[in-house]
């Protein structure tokens, strides 16, 4: 036992716990750092990581986050990298949330904050768009993290962790009459695969919309755009016969300054049908009462008491001891009873066993 | 507020560390009769162990599974391998429930015959290998691996049975209770 313990231990390796990713979701640094198991763990990423954002970020509109991440497949071998967006190096409520940034879109067809990806080898940088959206005027830092392994070499399944310095954006006051998405604007994120998706614009200082969308391969569309109502605009983006990512933008024009809004990120997938679980659970149930009634069925015997007086009745042993002495022929590997039975605290599978020994008075501490 | 996802580990390691004791001194207990009486002897302290770990763990099992399904990510069994979980929790609750109950009923006798000792002590380890085995599928749906993972067992595919065909085998099973409760009533 202590053996197959220690092959257990001698196994295991400080590596990172979930090689498979954890899923993109809304998440803070810690994780990227203790998700591992132990944070002392980690070691260095040698991978680079800048942030863009556009000259003129406005509170209250779209902004288009792009996240950098250099030195892809030279130091390390990471297979899955996992990007945070963070508001500050906290550990803890480092989310953009919490500096008053909403996500309105993460570039996967999500609106969180983490993401992962799949490296391929012929790729040296890797870029993430997210879309927020400032609540305020003013300075706000936003900062880029990365925690990945190495699938070969010298730092195999190790893991790494990496963060970039602050990046300082600042949030102007939007210019007046600035032709532009309205404030309660939120662009659908995901859609199911094979629906098409009629959208409506609420713009703001906006006399014509254009809408553009691309593929996953780049290549740009226009959309038809009709105006259903002062401000409203509603566009189709078409279905998709796959699980895949459409972006979209909107060329905004109006008696003001023009606005190109970032692109959206509009993912399709295929949701799972509603489970029924009744016969999941049934089956379950059914499986439980069956071994527990075979159990209780296949120990019942020994319940009964002539059957509970038959484990301590030797009658039938002796009698076969006696009818072998008579005949004088012993058993040829059980050794004969003694005349009072079965030494005290012995079964007869032990007797069996150890009996010749017990006769000899070779029987270890328990002899005669 | 503790999440559910934090009360599903505390859980699990209950249940799983119970079962794990539980299957050792079951193990012991089956080998027992092989062993030198002087060490049966011994031994036999490893019958109220693996009895006692398996009550234990029993008692956590329903919280385990509670949780569980609280803190799947859509709060149902979308995952086969979150099926395949409540199959094998259940299967293991239904053979520790039954390896508890007659060892309650026939003492530690059960363990002085030979059939009712292999029963008791097959039972024992099997019901643990449920419990591993649901532990094991747990490791593989939240970190994407699992100390079994040698194994390549199919956690992705469910067996399914069709629900006649579960319900005839409920009523088997309540036929086999009863008949094995009133054995001895």
């Amino acid at each position: 036992m202590l053996l197959l313990l220690f092959v257990l231990i001698l196994s295991t390796t400080f590596s990172a716990a979930e090689p498979g990713g954890n899923g993109d979701g809304l998440r803070d640094m810690q994780c990227g750092g203790a998700c591992h198991g132990d944070a002392s763990q980690n070691a260095s990423s040698l991978l680079t990581l800048s942030i863009e954002f556009p000259e003129y970020v406005w509170v209250g509109q779209p902004t288009e986050v792009s996240v950098e991440i250099g030195g892809v497949n030279a130091a390390h071998d990471e297979h899955l990298i996992g990007l945070f967006l963070l508001s500050s190096t906290n550990a803890n409520g480092d989310t953009p949330l919490d500096d008053g940034w909403e996500i309105l879109s993460d570039g996967q067809g999500g609106s969180g904050n983490y993401v992962e990806m799949t490296t391929s080898s012929n790729q040296a940088t890797i870029e993430q768009t997210w879309v927020l959206r400032a609540n305020e005027v003013g300075t706000k830092t936003l900062f880029a993290s990365v925690h990945h392994g190495d699938s070969s070499g010298p730092s195999e399944g190790r893991p790494f962790f990496g963060v970039s310095q602050g990046f300082a954006v600042t949030i102007d006051p939007v210019p007046e009459n600035l032709a532009r998405l309205h404030d309660d604007f939120t662009p659908v994120t995901s859609r199911e695969v094979g629906d098409e998706l009629s959208m409506t614009v609420h713009t703001t200082y906006a006399n014509a919309v254009e809408i553009e969308w691309r593929t996953e391969d780049g290549a740009v569309m226009q959309a038809v755009v009709n105006s259903t109502a002062p401000d409203y605009w509603q566009f189709t983006l078409p279905a998709t016969l796959t699980p895949s990512i459409i972006e979209w933008r909107a060329i905004l024009s109006g008696e003001g300054p023009s606005q190109t809004t970032p692109w959206f990120v509009l993912g399709s997938q295929i949701t799972p049908e509603p489970v029924n679980e009744m016969p999941i659970y049934l089956q379950g149930f059914a499986m439980g009462l069956l071994l527990f009634g075979a159990v209780l069925l296949l120990q019942k015997q020994s319940t009964h008491p002539e059957e509970a007086m038959k484990i301590y009745d030797e009658t039938s042993t002796i009698e076969a001891i006696e009818s072998n002495q008579t005949s004088e022929q012993t058993p040829p590997s059980v050794a004969p009873l003694p005349e009072d039975g079965l030494p005290p605290g012995w079964t007869e599978e032990q007797w069996q066993w150890y009996g010749h020994e017990y006769l000899a008075g070779t029987y270890g501490g328990d002899g005669q | 507020m503790i999440s559910s996802s934090t009360l599903h580990v505390v859980a699990t390691e209950l249940v799983v560390g119970a079962f794990a004791l539980a299957g050792v001194a079951f193990t012991l207990c089956l080998l027992a009769p092989m062993l030198k009486p002087s060490m049966a002897d011994k031994l036999r302290s490893s019958d109220a162990v693996a009895h006692s770990a398996m009550l234990f763990g029993l008692l956590a099992t329903p919280l385990a599974i509670w949780t569980g399904l609280a803190s799947a990510p859509t709060g149902d069994m979308s995952s086969p391998v979150l099926a395949n979980k409540m199959l094998l929790s259940l299967s293991g609750l239904g053979l520790a429930s039954g390896v508890l109950l007659a060892r309650w009923r026939n003492g530690a006798s059960i363990w002085d015959v030979q059939r009712t000792r292999v029963v008791q002590g097959v039972s024992g380890i099997g019901a643990t290998g449920l419990m591993l085995l649901t532990a094991s599928a747990g490791g593989t749906f939240s970190r994407g691996e699992s100390l079994l993972d040698w194994l390549n067992l199919p956690y992705n595919e469910v067996l399914l049975m069709p629900t006649a065909l579960s319900a005839i085998l409920l009523m088997v099973g309540l036929a086999c209770s009863v008949i094995g409760l009133r054995s001895s009533a």
